[in-house]
């Protein structure tokens, strides 16, 4: 069981969170022509790494989505932001 | 037999004896003692009956070391399976018997498998039993495998307490390191838990004479007072059985014998290993003979429970401990005679009866053989956290290498075997210094199996695993110690290969002729030592098992005679009354379509969205185009995910200009709700998006049916409910005593219906009134068994039933958004992939059988003439009680051009033939539905 | 599906546990719950703010759920809706959950049978997880008192599941 820093709530266990995705995934305009390639890679294409990496995660009881960033191998996180610009 | 119980006085109790029977006959033995002890304190030696060949076994090892005597316990007519022998505290009573030996250990019926052992060897069952068909052998090979009997009865209050704790230090191992580490980090003002897995603490230390001026009990109670008196906590019987993440470690703390043990998830900002060492066996020909026992078992069996193992021993040891064994079990009245085992390969003689030891030609006369390989610290739980091992040339062992974050060995798990030193290096550790090293005198000469020699040389005992097995694995080229593992079963069984696995390396090492710590080590993981399931269990059991979400208005259900079942998370009235099941529910179909019915529909979300992007907001999120929408109006619209795919159906209501209800379904708005607070704050302005879940603030009783109207016509609620001014799609708020109330009509049976919301705590007054004023005209509840039968008439799909993983809301028959609607919404694009444009794609379709045939049974697939590929298949199928026969709806390969095809649907053996038709079997033009 | 009425004990009135080591678990009323959301709701709230793990001592008092979330405890009435004039999202929550306190120098004790609770980890959310289930805790009125917000469909499994952590209850 891990422990992971909300950054409103602080440290809660891993059971209270869920893995919303990698960092860096950017929605395409999808008002404008989107190609497949660029839709697909939006779709699928995880970088899945080894080491440090940094992800977005939900924590579900108080809904903050945010950073977090942790090493994949080592379990050990490292820091947590929020997503927003004016977080605490 | 005489009694190998000496004068020394050990940790026993012997003013109280304790009576117990092992395979039917009768010994004492004393409080204090385990059942291996007493056992061979009466001149019990042989426990147990090997895995494969049923060789007789006794205990080589004094506590978790020991593989071989393992026994199913009965105690108040309980029986436990499984236990070691060698841990299990004797109670007065208990009836022990050994596992897989029929009748009895010392008389074992299949020991003639032994006599077939050359054909038994590693892989003998998968290379044997290949052909024609395991499938045929396993019955047989499952039966004669595995070790004990589960009793067919859970044993009654036998339920495991799990409590979350936390502590800064915790101390694992409650031996002369663990004491000191714990006493200095406790007086240092540490946070301290001690834990041991022994009912009383001290490790080996009981073998010693004095430590420090005192004796090992009067120094043992020191540090436990003082760790005590500075605010620290002891728990003995404890076992450190995993170390988890993130500083987490599993204890299991165990109370009287039959009861569950505690687990105590305990995290700890640090962890001190003080887990000791274990003697290795030596490998040599016979070295599974009962009689033959770890030099550090015959030590503690005489220290803790004053026996003697034998009278005359042959001390075959390869290192410096041997000397202080020596003086203390000549001390206590036994002959020793020392063997050098690295002078030339030894071999146990004898049987059942060990008759002595032979080195050479030298024939040595005796009744017990102790031997020691040296010692393997316990780095179990250091690996379980990721720690790393370094390969001590001079130990002759793995130690802690580099540290896994926030722990840290001492002791004899940190190759620290000498007393003095252990304790310096624990109390530095304790009082958060580092560990100075000094000059250590254990001393070894290096002493492994060597391939090729004669004899069944036993390597895992538990399992059966010789040295010929590992040298058969080594020729067929399992030489990866992983590999080796699995194809011989080496340190597979309970023990987890805690005697074995350093043998069977160093044996693959030799036969390569590879340095041992190239060859390296398997992975460890939890438990270290076997722990009931019950202690994963806990409370989880019953209806907290899976525990279901309750309604505002279960006592008017039950009053009224409901089935209760679990659909989507809740508990439901399936359908009400006694009886047959397909009648009642028939009737309820009839009555909802005759008069009407009274549906409980509280679960369906109520999932509010609010603020001046509301609006954006909702039109991003639905396939279906929002922004058009008119306060007091409801549309019906999907959810898509961005692969496109649909993930939930339902209504939207607009109360005001900055105000929606989403009304998703039942089963799916924990997760609609964390899709949209996701959404909301990826990519969209959360300042301006506020989602309030309110599902279960508001009941929801709905009125379906022709009579709906004039049922809810005698609630004094004020409203014009004509067609004109309360059309089908739109939503009314209103007020009754000061409650508000909300009123959608909206419609999942094609019938004009009203759904009701109320709070919660005024639903029954609700429920009763519409229950009351529906009963003139011959309405009654109805179940969701009902409501089923009712949607499928009409074609209404249920998500996740009338769709799968690869179902577009264009292959629902809702196309105009996808072709029409600009602004972004979820899942758009992958609505014009090449796979969304295929023709070809399974689209819902209705089913329609000839009159007097039987219904289609769901889940059928609908394949092509050859019955060579499936099409599709039913999703929903029912006999409906309005129109007389049956209807089905199915997902079908280009569906919606099939209109009108003959189509074979098979299904367990059975092809039978459907009509493809629309997916809607009743009230097509809707004016029922509008009226 | 199948009949599993039986299966399912039928959910009773809420009454007091009270056992003989002074551990009682209260079923509570409370006036109104008032769910409230909008930027900076927290700095903006009149009522003392409760967190964890500080102890409420007010009859009226906003419990910190999220960066722009809080629940308002025997709050005035206000109607539903989006209210523009302070940019507020508001809800009566008052059925939506069921509110205990468990009170006595075990409760503690008996919390952590179904959380990773510490005292000394504060939180400025009162929201988490407890043996499973989405609930708001914080202390109320004293140290040994613990207060619990559970969603009323879910209550009758909180009760089971504190009873079942103490057998003896
Ligand atoms: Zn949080």
């Amino acid at each position: 069981m891990q422990i992971f820093p909300c950054p409103f709530c602080g440290p809660r266990n891993e059971t209270e969170f869920h893995f919303a995705g990698e960092l860096g995934k950017v929605r395409p305009d999808t008002g404008k022509e989107v190609n497949a390639r660029d839709w697909a890679t939006y779709l699928y294409a995880q970088r899945n790494e080894k080491g440090l990496v940094r992800e977005v995660w939900l924590h579900l009881t108080c809904s903050e989505l945010f950073v977090m960033e942790r090493d994949s191998l080592t379990m050990d996180v490292r820091a947590s932001k929020s997503l927003r610009g004016d977080a605490l | 037999m005489t009694s190998h119980r000496t004068d020394r006085a050990g940790l026993i109790d012997r003013t109280q004896p304790r009576n117990f029977t092992f395979d039917g006959k009768a010994y004492r033995g004393f409080e204090g003692d385990t059942l291996a002890s007493a056992l061979l304190a009466n001149g019990v030696r042989v426990m147990g009956r090997s895995f494969k060949y049923h060789r007789p076994r006794g205990p080589w090892g004094a506590w978790v070391d020991d593989p071989n005597a393992i026994m199913t316990v009965t105690l108040d007519g309980r029986s436990f399976p499984n236990c070691p022998a060698a841990t299990t505290p004797l109670v007065e009573d208990m009836q022990a018997r050994a596992v897989n030996a029929w009748p009895s250990a010392a008389f074992d019926i299949k020991a003639g498998l032994d006599l077939f052992h050359r054909w038994l060897g590693a892989g003998f069952y998968y290379k044997t039993f290949m052909w024609p068909d395991w499938h045929l052998f396993e019955p047989m090979i499952r039966k004669m495998a595995g070790l004990g009997d589960i009793s067919r009865d859970a044993p009654k209050n036998y339920t495991a307490d799990q409590v979350h704790d936390h502590c800064e230090v915790l101390v694992i191992g409650g031996g002369a390191a663990g004491l000191a580490c714990a006493r200095a980090a406790a007086e240092a003002g540490r946070g301290v838990v001690l834990v041991d897995d022994h009912p009383i603490f001290g490790g080996g230390l009981h073998q010693s004479v004095q430590i420090e001026d005192r004796t090992p009990s009067e120094w043992i109670a020191d540090q436990l007072a003082a760790i005590m008196g500075a605010g620290g906590r002891v728990l003995p019987t404890t076992t450190a059985f995993g170390v988890y993440d993130h500083g987490l470690v599993g204890l299991a703390e165990y109370g009287a014998f039959g009861t569950a043990p505690h687990l105590h998830r305990m995290r700890a900002d640090r962890i001190v290993l003080a887990t000791g060492a274990l003697d290795r066996p030596v490998t040599f020909a016979g070295n599974d003979r009962p009689g033959v026992m770890a030099v550090d078992a015959a030590c503690e069996y005489l220290a803790r429970y004053g026996v003697l193992v034998g009278r005359r021993i042959a001390l075959a040891s390869n290192n410096s401990l041997a000397d202080a064994a020596e003086a203390m079990l000549t001390q206590a009245g036994a002959k020793i005679t020392r063997i050098s085992p690295q002078d030339g390969a030894i071999r146990a003689l004898g049987g059942k009866q060990l008759k002595g030891l032979a080195q050479g030609l030298r024939r040595h006369e005796v009744d017990t053989v102790l031997a020691s390989g040296g010692l393997t610290p316990l780095v179990h739980l250091w690996r379980h956290a990721g720690g790393k091992l370094d390969w001590c040339a001079a130990r002759q062992a793995f130690l802690p290498g580099a540290a896994p974050d926030g722990m840290v060995a001492i002791g004899a798990a940190n190759g620290t075997f000498d007393l003095d030193q252990a304790l310096s290096e624990a109390r530095a550790i304790g009082a958060g210094n580092a560990s100075d090293a000094a000059a250590r005198t254990y001393s070894l000469t290096p002493l492994w199996p060597e391939p090729g020699d004669k004899g069944r040389q036993w390597i895992d005992f538990q399992h059966d695993v010789t040295l010929k097995d590992v040298e058969l694995a080594a020729r067929e080229n399992y030489v990866s110690v992983e590999h080796l593992k699995r194809y011989t079963t080496l340190g597979m069984a309970s023990d987890q290969g805690k005697t074995s696995n350093m043998a069977g390396l160093a044996a693959m090492a030799a036969i390569q002729d590879r340095p041992l710590p190239e060859v390296g080590t398997t992975t460890f993981r939890p438990p270290f030592v076997p722990v009931p399931f019950e202690m994963y269990h806990g409370h989880h059991g019953k209806q907290l098992w899976h525990p279901l979400k309750r309604l505002a208005l279960e006592p008017q259900h039950r009053a009224a005679g409901a089935a209760l079942g679990e659909y989507g998370g809740w508990l439901r009235p399936g359908w009400y009354g006694t009886g047959n099941r397909g009648d009642l529910i028939r009737r309820e179909v009839l009555s909802a379509r005759n008069a009407a019915g009274i549906f409980d529909a509280s679960p369906l979300g109520k999932i509010e969205v609010m603020g001046p992007d509301a609006e954006d907001f909702v039109n991003f999120i639905y396939y279906n185009t929002i922004r058009t929408l008119k306060p007091g109006n409801i549309r019906y619209g999907f959810m898509l995910t961005e692969g496109g795919i649909v993930m939930d159906d339902g209504v939207i209501a607009r109360l005001t200009e900055n105000r929606f209800v989403i009304s998703c379904s039942s089963g799916h708005v924990d997760s609609v709700r964390e899709h949209l607070e996701a959404w909301r704050q990826d990519g969209n302005n959360p300042d301006r998006i506020f989602i309030h879940d309110l599902t279960q603030q508001w009941s929801t009783v709905t009125i379906t049916g022709p009579k709906a109207r004039d049922i809810l016509a005698k609630l004094p609620l004020g409203l014009d409910l004509s067609a004109q001014a309360f059309p089908h799609m739109t939503v009314q708020e209103t007020q009754r005593e000061e409650t508000p109330i909300r009123i959608a009509r909206v419609s999942f049976t094609g019938d004009i219906s009203y759904e009701i919301s109320i709070r919660s705590s005024r639903a029954s007054d609700l429920w009763d009134k519409v229950v009351a004023a529906g009963e003139p005209h011959g309405a009654t509840p109805i179940g969701i068994e009902a409501l089923s039968i009712l949607r499928a008439e009409k074609g209404y799909i249920m998500v996740g039933k009338d769709t799968d993983g690869e179902t577009m809301p264009h292959d629902l028959g809702i196309t105009i958004p996808r072709l029409k609607k600009k602004p972004a919404y979820i899942g758009d694009r992958s609505l014009h992939s090449d796979k969304a444009n295929l023709p070809d794609r399974k689209a819902l379709v209705g089913l329609a059988v000839g009159d007097g045939d039987k219904v289609l049974p769901t889940g059928a697939h609908i394949v092509d003439g050859t019955l060579s590929r499936s099409l599709g298949y039913v999703t929903s199928s029912y006999d409906s009680p309005t129109l007389g026969h049956p209807v089905a709806l199915g997902l079908l390969e280009n569906g919606s051009a099939r209109t009108g095809e003959i189509v074979s649907v098979w299904h367990m053996g059975e092809t039978r033939q459907a009509t493809v038709c629309a997916a809607c079997f009743f009230d097509p033009e809707g004016e029922r539905l509008h009226a | 599906m199948r009949d599993d009425s039986k299966k399912w004990d039928a959910p009773g009135a809420p009454t007091t546990l009270e056992m003989s080591d002074g551990l009682t678990i209260t079923p509570v009323q409370l006036a109104r719950q008032t769910l409230l959301s909008g930027v900076d709701v927290l700095g903006r709230t009149q009522h003392p703010i409760a967190a964890w793990s500080g102890v409420v001592t007010a009859q009226t008092y906003a419990l910190s759920l999220r960066r722009d979330r809080v629940l308002l405890v025997n709050g005035p009435a206000l109607a539903d809706g989006w209210h523009g004039d302070i940019a507020q999202a508001v809800s009566d929550v008052s059925d939506c959950y069921s509110v205990f306190d468990i009170r006595g120098d075990r409760a503690f004790s008996v919390l952590k049978r179904g959380a990773e609770l510490r005292l000394d980890v504060p939180s400025k959310s009162v929201a988490r997880l407890l043996f499973g289930l989405g609930v708001f805790l914080y202390r109320f009125e004293a140290t040994d008192t613990f207060r619990v917000h559970v969603f009323r469909g879910q209550a009758e499994t909180f009760f089971k599941s504190l009873k079942f952590a103490f057998p003896s209850l």
